[in-house]
Protein backbone atom coordinates (compact mmCIF):
# COMPACT_ATOMS: atom_id res chain seq x y z
CA UNK A 1 0.00 0.00 0.00
CA UNK A 2 1.44 3.42 -0.91
CA UNK A 3 1.59 5.72 2.08
CA UNK A 4 0.97 9.40 1.83
CA UNK A 5 4.01 11.30 3.03
CA UNK A 6 4.02 14.16 5.52
CA UNK A 7 3.51 17.42 3.68
CA UNK A 8 1.21 15.78 1.16
CA UNK A 9 -1.69 18.10 1.64
CA UNK A 10 -2.62 19.19 5.12
CA UNK A 11 -3.47 22.90 5.15
CA UNK A 12 -1.49 23.35 8.34
CA UNK A 13 1.76 21.96 6.88
CA UNK A 14 4.71 24.33 6.88
CA UNK A 15 6.24 25.34 3.52
CA UNK A 16 9.25 23.12 4.27
CA UNK A 17 7.07 20.12 5.00
CA UNK A 18 5.03 20.75 1.85
CA UNK A 19 8.22 20.82 -0.23
CA UNK A 20 9.38 17.63 1.43
CA UNK A 21 6.05 15.98 0.65
CA UNK A 22 6.38 16.93 -3.02
CA UNK A 23 9.99 15.64 -3.17
CA UNK A 24 9.01 12.43 -1.41
CA UNK A 25 6.05 11.70 -3.65
CA UNK A 26 6.79 13.11 -7.10
CA UNK A 27 9.81 12.11 -9.26
CA UNK A 28 11.89 15.03 -10.48
CA UNK A 29 11.37 16.23 -13.98
CA UNK A 30 14.34 18.62 -13.71
CA UNK A 31 18.02 17.89 -13.47
CA UNK A 32 18.83 18.13 -9.77
CA UNK A 33 20.76 21.12 -8.47
CA UNK A 34 21.98 19.21 -5.42
CA UNK A 35 22.96 15.57 -5.00
CA UNK A 36 23.41 14.17 -1.51
CA UNK A 37 25.20 10.86 -1.13
CA UNK A 38 25.01 8.76 2.02
CA UNK A 39 27.35 5.75 2.09
CA UNK A 40 26.05 2.87 4.19
CA UNK A 41 27.35 -0.34 5.65
CA UNK A 42 25.11 -2.08 8.17
CA UNK A 43 23.28 1.10 9.17
CA UNK A 44 19.81 -0.32 9.77
CA UNK A 45 19.71 1.32 13.19
CA UNK A 46 20.72 4.82 12.07
CA UNK A 47 19.84 5.34 8.43
CA UNK A 48 16.13 6.17 8.57
CA UNK A 49 16.37 9.19 10.89
CA UNK A 50 19.32 10.47 8.87
CA UNK A 51 17.38 10.16 5.62
CA UNK A 52 14.46 11.96 7.23
CA UNK A 53 16.61 14.82 8.51
CA UNK A 54 18.46 15.26 5.20
CA UNK A 55 15.32 14.98 3.10
CA UNK A 56 13.42 17.62 5.04
CA UNK A 57 16.31 20.07 5.23
CA UNK A 58 17.36 19.91 1.59
CA UNK A 59 13.76 19.82 0.31
CA UNK A 60 13.05 22.99 2.28
CA UNK A 61 15.42 24.88 0.00
CA UNK A 62 12.91 24.54 -2.83
CA UNK A 63 15.43 23.36 -5.45
CA UNK A 64 15.30 20.05 -7.31
CA UNK A 65 17.62 17.56 -5.60
CA UNK A 66 18.32 13.87 -5.34
CA UNK A 67 19.36 11.56 -2.56
CA UNK A 68 21.61 8.61 -3.27
CA UNK A 69 22.18 5.91 -0.68
CA UNK A 70 25.26 3.99 -1.75
CA UNK A 71 25.23 0.72 0.11
CA UNK A 72 28.53 -1.09 0.51
CA UNK A 73 27.35 -4.66 0.86
CA UNK A 74 25.34 -4.40 4.07
CA UNK A 75 24.52 -7.74 5.67
CA UNK A 76 21.76 -6.32 7.88
CA UNK A 77 18.40 -4.85 6.79
CA UNK A 78 19.76 -1.51 5.56
CA UNK A 79 18.89 -2.12 1.92
CA UNK A 80 15.41 -3.43 2.62
CA UNK A 81 14.64 -0.51 4.91
CA UNK A 82 15.82 2.06 2.37
CA UNK A 83 13.91 0.38 -0.46
CA UNK A 84 10.80 0.20 1.67
CA UNK A 85 10.67 3.98 2.19
CA UNK A 86 9.22 4.52 -1.26
CA UNK A 87 10.74 8.00 -1.62
CA UNK A 88 10.40 9.21 -5.20
CA UNK A 89 13.81 10.86 -5.47
CA UNK A 90 15.91 8.46 -3.46
CA UNK A 91 18.15 6.08 -5.40
CA UNK A 92 19.73 3.06 -3.79
CA UNK A 93 23.01 1.90 -5.30
CA UNK A 94 24.10 -1.55 -4.17
CA UNK A 95 27.47 -3.20 -4.33
CA UNK A 96 29.56 -5.85 -2.67
CA UNK A 97 31.65 -4.59 0.19
CA UNK A 98 34.62 -2.51 -0.98
CA UNK A 99 35.05 0.08 1.79
CA UNK A 100 33.62 3.52 2.48
CA UNK A 101 35.71 5.16 -0.21
CA UNK A 102 34.29 2.82 -2.82
CA UNK A 103 30.73 3.46 -1.67
CA UNK A 104 31.17 7.22 -1.78
CA UNK A 105 32.80 7.06 -5.19
CA UNK A 106 29.98 4.99 -6.67
CA UNK A 107 27.43 7.40 -5.29
CA UNK A 108 29.26 10.50 -6.46
CA UNK A 109 29.87 9.17 -9.96
CA UNK A 110 26.14 8.41 -10.24
CA UNK A 111 25.19 11.91 -9.07
CA UNK A 112 23.68 14.41 -11.50
CA UNK A 113 23.60 17.54 -9.36
CA UNK A 114 25.56 20.75 -9.81
CA UNK A 115 26.66 20.46 -6.19
CA UNK A 116 27.54 17.09 -4.72
CA UNK A 117 27.55 16.54 -0.97
CA UNK A 118 28.41 13.39 0.87
CA UNK A 119 27.40 12.91 4.50
CA UNK A 120 27.81 10.12 7.02
CA UNK A 121 24.88 7.88 7.84
CA UNK A 122 24.81 8.81 11.51
CA UNK A 123 24.02 12.55 11.16
CA UNK A 124 27.04 13.31 13.29
CA UNK A 125 27.36 16.54 11.31
CA UNK A 126 23.84 17.99 11.36
CA UNK A 127 22.62 18.62 7.82
CA UNK A 128 21.41 22.10 8.75
CA UNK A 129 25.00 23.24 8.19
CA UNK A 130 24.88 22.54 4.45
CA UNK A 131 24.13 26.13 3.50
CA UNK A 132 27.35 27.38 5.07
CA UNK A 133 29.39 25.00 2.93
CA UNK A 134 27.51 25.91 -0.23
CA UNK A 135 28.19 29.62 0.29
CA UNK A 136 31.90 28.98 -0.19
CA UNK A 137 31.17 27.64 -3.67
CA UNK A 138 28.52 30.06 -4.80
CA UNK A 139 30.10 33.22 -3.41
CA UNK A 140 33.81 32.47 -3.20
CA UNK A 141 34.42 30.11 -6.09
CA UNK A 142 35.55 27.14 -4.03
CA UNK A 143 35.76 23.76 -5.75
CA UNK A 144 35.77 21.63 -2.62
CA UNK A 145 34.43 22.55 0.82
CA UNK A 146 35.36 20.42 3.79
CA UNK A 147 33.32 20.39 6.97
CA UNK A 148 35.91 20.68 9.71
CA UNK A 149 35.90 19.69 13.34
CA UNK A 150 39.25 21.36 13.85
CA UNK A 151 38.87 24.76 12.20
CA UNK A 152 38.33 27.73 14.45
CA UNK A 153 34.71 27.88 15.52
CA UNK A 154 34.05 24.15 15.22
CA UNK A 155 32.50 22.21 18.09
CA UNK A 156 32.86 18.55 18.91
CA UNK A 157 30.68 16.70 21.36
CA UNK A 158 31.34 13.39 23.04
CA UNK A 159 34.56 12.60 21.20
CA UNK A 160 37.02 10.46 23.13
CA UNK A 161 40.46 11.71 24.07
CA UNK A 162 42.10 8.92 22.12
CA UNK A 163 40.31 9.96 18.95
CA UNK A 164 41.17 13.58 19.46
CA UNK A 165 44.84 12.77 20.00
CA UNK A 166 45.02 10.58 16.92
CA UNK A 167 43.28 13.24 14.85
CA UNK A 168 45.81 15.82 15.97
CA UNK A 169 48.63 13.48 15.02
CA UNK A 170 47.14 12.83 11.61
CA UNK A 171 46.74 16.54 10.98
CA UNK A 172 50.43 17.10 11.66
CA UNK A 173 51.43 14.34 9.26
CA UNK A 174 49.15 15.42 6.42
CA UNK A 175 50.22 19.01 6.68
CA UNK A 176 53.95 18.33 6.74
CA UNK A 177 54.10 15.34 4.46
CA UNK A 178 51.40 16.11 1.93
CA UNK A 179 50.96 19.83 1.85
CA UNK A 180 47.28 19.48 2.79
CA UNK A 181 46.38 22.60 4.72
CA UNK A 182 42.88 21.50 5.69
CA UNK A 183 42.80 20.87 9.44
CA UNK A 184 40.34 18.00 9.34
CA UNK A 185 40.61 15.67 6.38
CA UNK A 186 38.28 12.98 7.75
CA UNK A 187 34.99 14.67 8.65
CA UNK A 188 32.24 12.97 6.67
CA UNK A 189 30.67 16.18 5.43
CA UNK A 190 32.18 17.37 2.17
CA UNK A 191 30.77 19.38 -0.73
CA UNK A 192 32.08 19.49 -4.29
CA UNK A 193 31.21 21.18 -7.51
CA UNK A 194 30.11 18.65 -10.08
CA UNK A 195 33.27 19.18 -12.10
CA UNK A 196 35.58 18.76 -9.12
CA UNK A 197 33.68 15.68 -7.94
CA UNK A 198 33.72 14.06 -11.34
CA UNK A 199 37.43 14.59 -11.81
CA UNK A 200 38.63 13.74 -8.32
CA UNK A 201 36.51 10.65 -7.79
CA UNK A 202 37.47 9.32 -11.21
CA UNK A 203 41.11 9.48 -10.10
CA UNK A 204 40.54 8.08 -6.61
CA UNK A 205 42.19 4.71 -5.97
CA UNK A 206 41.62 4.10 -2.26
CA UNK A 207 38.42 2.31 -1.28
CA UNK A 208 38.93 2.45 2.47
CA UNK A 209 38.42 5.30 4.90
CA UNK A 210 41.64 7.06 3.87
CA UNK A 211 39.94 8.08 0.64
CA UNK A 212 39.21 11.57 2.02
CA UNK A 213 42.91 12.14 2.43
CA UNK A 214 43.60 10.96 -1.10
CA UNK A 215 40.93 13.24 -2.55
CA UNK A 216 42.27 16.25 -0.70
CA UNK A 217 45.81 15.41 -1.76
CA UNK A 218 44.68 15.25 -5.38
CA UNK A 219 42.64 18.43 -5.09
CA UNK A 220 45.53 20.31 -3.51
CA UNK A 221 48.06 19.20 -6.05
CA UNK A 222 45.75 19.90 -8.97
CA UNK A 223 45.30 23.47 -7.82
CA UNK A 224 41.64 23.25 -6.89
CA UNK A 225 40.35 25.73 -4.37
CA UNK A 226 39.77 23.76 -1.18
CA UNK A 227 38.32 25.55 1.83
CA UNK A 228 37.12 24.34 5.18
CA UNK A 229 34.12 25.43 7.17
CA UNK A 230 33.94 24.84 10.93
CA UNK A 231 31.04 22.58 11.81
CA UNK A 232 29.27 21.28 14.84
CA UNK A 233 29.95 17.56 15.14
CA UNK A 234 28.42 15.09 17.55
CA UNK A 235 30.08 11.73 18.11
CA UNK A 236 27.29 9.26 17.43
CA UNK A 237 27.42 6.12 19.60
CA UNK A 238 28.05 2.97 17.64
CA UNK A 239 30.86 4.53 15.68
CA UNK A 240 32.72 1.93 13.69
CA UNK A 241 36.04 3.72 14.07
CA UNK A 242 38.71 1.91 16.07
CA UNK A 243 41.22 4.74 16.61
CA UNK A 244 44.36 2.63 16.78
CA UNK A 245 43.49 0.52 13.77
CA UNK A 246 42.62 3.68 11.88
CA UNK A 247 45.97 5.26 12.67
CA UNK A 248 47.90 2.25 11.41
CA UNK A 249 45.78 2.02 8.29
CA UNK A 250 46.25 5.69 7.57
CA UNK A 251 50.00 5.40 7.78
CA UNK A 252 49.94 2.62 5.20
CA UNK A 253 47.54 4.49 2.91
CA UNK A 254 49.54 7.69 3.13
CA UNK A 255 52.57 5.80 1.90
CA UNK A 256 50.51 4.32 -0.93
CA UNK A 257 49.25 7.72 -2.09
CA UNK A 258 52.77 9.12 -2.17
CA UNK A 259 53.99 6.09 -4.07
CA UNK A 260 51.22 6.33 -6.65
CA UNK A 261 51.84 10.03 -7.09
CA UNK A 262 55.54 9.44 -7.56
CA UNK A 263 54.85 6.81 -10.24
CA UNK A 264 52.38 9.07 -12.07
CA UNK A 265 49.57 6.63 -11.36
CA UNK A 266 47.05 9.47 -11.01
CA UNK A 267 47.48 10.63 -14.61
CA UNK A 268 43.97 10.86 -16.00
CA UNK A 269 42.99 9.01 -19.12
CA UNK A 270 41.34 11.83 -20.99
CA UNK A 271 40.94 15.59 -20.78
CA UNK A 272 37.24 15.13 -20.08
CA UNK A 273 38.07 13.43 -16.78
CA UNK A 274 40.37 16.14 -15.51
CA UNK A 275 39.05 18.59 -12.97
CA UNK A 276 39.48 22.17 -14.14
CA UNK A 277 42.45 24.03 -12.78
CA UNK A 278 41.92 27.27 -11.00
CA UNK A 279 42.11 30.34 -13.17
CA UNK A 280 45.71 31.44 -13.55
CA UNK A 281 47.24 28.24 -12.14
CA UNK A 282 50.33 26.97 -13.90
CA UNK A 283 50.18 23.48 -15.34
CA UNK A 284 51.86 20.75 -13.31
CA UNK A 285 55.38 19.69 -14.03
CA UNK A 286 55.69 18.15 -17.44
CA UNK A 287 53.11 20.50 -18.92
CA UNK A 288 50.30 18.02 -18.59
CA UNK A 289 47.28 19.65 -16.93
CA UNK A 290 45.74 17.12 -14.63
CA UNK A 291 48.76 14.85 -14.45
CA UNK A 292 49.80 14.52 -10.86
CA UNK A 293 53.43 14.15 -10.05
CA UNK A 294 55.08 14.12 -6.67
CA UNK A 295 56.37 17.62 -6.26
CA UNK A 296 57.13 19.97 -3.44
CA UNK A 297 54.19 22.09 -2.44
CA UNK A 298 55.10 25.44 -0.99
CA UNK A 299 53.52 26.11 2.41
CA UNK B 1 19.12 18.73 24.82
CA UNK B 2 17.28 20.84 27.32
CA UNK B 3 14.32 19.33 29.19
CA UNK B 4 12.02 21.65 31.10
CA UNK B 5 9.38 20.18 33.37
CA UNK B 6 6.05 21.99 33.65
CA UNK B 7 3.72 20.29 36.09
CA UNK B 8 0.03 20.46 35.42
CA UNK B 9 -2.75 19.14 37.63
CA UNK B 10 -3.46 16.06 35.58
CA UNK B 11 -0.29 15.44 33.68
CA UNK B 12 3.49 15.75 33.70
CA UNK B 13 4.53 18.01 30.84
CA UNK B 14 8.10 18.10 29.59
CA UNK B 15 9.33 20.55 26.98
CA UNK B 16 12.22 19.12 24.97
CA UNK B 17 14.59 21.38 23.09
CA UNK B 18 17.42 20.41 20.77
CA UNK B 19 18.75 17.10 19.52
CA UNK B 20 17.21 14.00 21.12
CA UNK B 21 19.64 11.17 20.54
CA UNK B 22 21.45 8.31 22.26
CA UNK B 23 23.38 10.76 24.45
CA UNK B 24 20.17 12.30 25.79
CA UNK B 25 18.04 9.16 26.07
CA UNK B 26 19.32 8.13 29.54
CA UNK B 27 18.33 11.48 31.07
CA UNK B 28 14.89 11.30 29.48
CA UNK B 29 14.48 7.74 30.74
CA UNK B 30 15.45 8.67 34.28
CA UNK B 31 13.22 11.77 34.34
CA UNK B 32 10.10 10.14 32.98
CA UNK B 33 10.54 6.86 34.84
CA UNK B 34 10.65 8.89 38.04
CA UNK B 35 7.42 10.64 37.08
CA UNK B 36 5.73 7.27 36.58
CA UNK B 37 7.02 5.98 39.91
CA UNK B 38 5.72 9.18 41.56
CA UNK B 39 2.26 8.39 40.26
CA UNK B 40 2.19 10.83 37.34
CA UNK B 41 0.99 8.43 34.71
CA UNK B 42 -0.03 10.89 32.02
CA UNK B 43 3.21 11.99 30.36
CA UNK B 44 3.14 14.79 27.78
CA UNK B 45 6.22 15.71 25.72
CA UNK B 46 6.24 19.04 23.89
CA UNK B 47 8.32 18.19 20.81
CA UNK B 48 8.02 21.53 19.01
CA UNK B 49 11.68 22.44 19.56
CA UNK B 50 13.28 19.04 18.92
CA UNK B 51 15.62 19.37 15.94
CA UNK B 52 16.49 15.69 15.38
CA UNK B 53 15.58 12.35 16.89
CA UNK B 54 17.59 9.17 16.40
CA UNK B 55 16.67 5.51 16.67
CA UNK B 56 17.80 5.17 20.28
CA UNK B 57 15.56 8.05 21.31
CA UNK B 58 12.66 6.58 19.33
CA UNK B 59 13.13 3.26 21.08
CA UNK B 60 13.12 5.06 24.40
CA UNK B 61 9.81 6.74 23.57
CA UNK B 62 8.26 3.38 22.70
CA UNK B 63 9.54 1.89 25.96
CA UNK B 64 8.12 4.80 27.96
CA UNK B 65 4.79 4.52 26.17
CA UNK B 66 4.56 0.85 27.07
CA UNK B 67 5.55 1.53 30.67
CA UNK B 68 2.98 4.29 31.00
CA UNK B 69 0.25 2.08 29.55
CA UNK B 70 1.20 -0.76 31.91
CA UNK B 71 0.13 1.48 34.81
CA UNK B 72 -3.00 2.74 33.10
CA UNK B 73 -1.44 5.93 31.78
CA UNK B 74 -0.20 7.23 28.45
CA UNK B 75 2.74 8.99 26.76
CA UNK B 76 1.66 11.68 24.31
CA UNK B 77 3.85 13.71 21.97
CA UNK B 78 2.57 17.24 21.33
CA UNK B 79 3.29 19.78 18.62
CA UNK B 80 5.80 17.54 16.95
CA UNK B 81 8.39 19.52 14.97
CA UNK B 82 8.75 18.94 11.23
CA UNK B 83 12.01 16.93 11.51
CA UNK B 84 10.48 14.66 14.14
CA UNK B 85 7.26 14.32 12.17
CA UNK B 86 9.12 13.20 9.05
CA UNK B 87 11.22 10.71 11.01
CA UNK B 88 8.17 9.31 12.84
CA UNK B 89 6.47 8.81 9.51
CA UNK B 90 9.43 7.16 7.81
CA UNK B 91 9.86 4.77 10.75
CA UNK B 92 6.06 4.24 10.89
CA UNK B 93 6.11 5.13 14.57
CA UNK B 94 3.42 7.72 13.84
CA UNK B 95 1.10 4.70 13.82
CA UNK B 96 2.35 3.53 17.21
CA UNK B 97 2.96 6.61 19.35
CA UNK B 98 0.20 8.95 20.48
CA UNK B 99 0.57 12.35 18.83
CA UNK B 100 -1.50 15.44 19.57
CA UNK B 101 -1.74 19.22 19.25
CA UNK B 102 -1.52 22.06 21.76
CA UNK B 103 -5.33 22.30 21.86
CA UNK B 104 -5.57 18.63 22.74
CA UNK B 105 -2.90 19.08 25.41
CA UNK B 106 -4.89 21.88 27.03
CA UNK B 107 -8.05 19.78 26.97
CA UNK B 108 -6.20 16.93 28.59
CA UNK B 109 -4.68 19.19 31.26
CA UNK B 110 -8.11 20.56 32.13
CA UNK B 111 -9.65 17.13 32.23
Amino acid sequence: MTRQHAGSGRVSDSPGLTRYGRWAGVPLDDVPVISVIIPTYNEQWRIIPTIGAVALEISSRGEPWELIVSDDGSTDDTRQLVRGLGLANLRLIESDNTGKGGAVRRGVLAARGRYVLFVDADQSTPIEQFDRLLTHITEQGADVVVGSRAAEGATESSRSRVRRALSAGLRAITRRGFGITVSDTQCGFKLFTREAAGGLFAMQRLNGFSFDLELLFLATHLGLKVVEEPVEWIDAPGSKVDPVRVALRFAADLARVRWWAARGAYATASPADRPPLQRGAAPAVGGHPGRLVDQEVSP
Amino acid sequence: MKITARQRPRLALYCMEGRFDAHEAPVVRETLDRALVDGRHLLALDMSAVTFIDSTALAELVRLMKRARDVGGELILFDVSDPVRVILELTRLDEVLSIGSTAELEDLARG
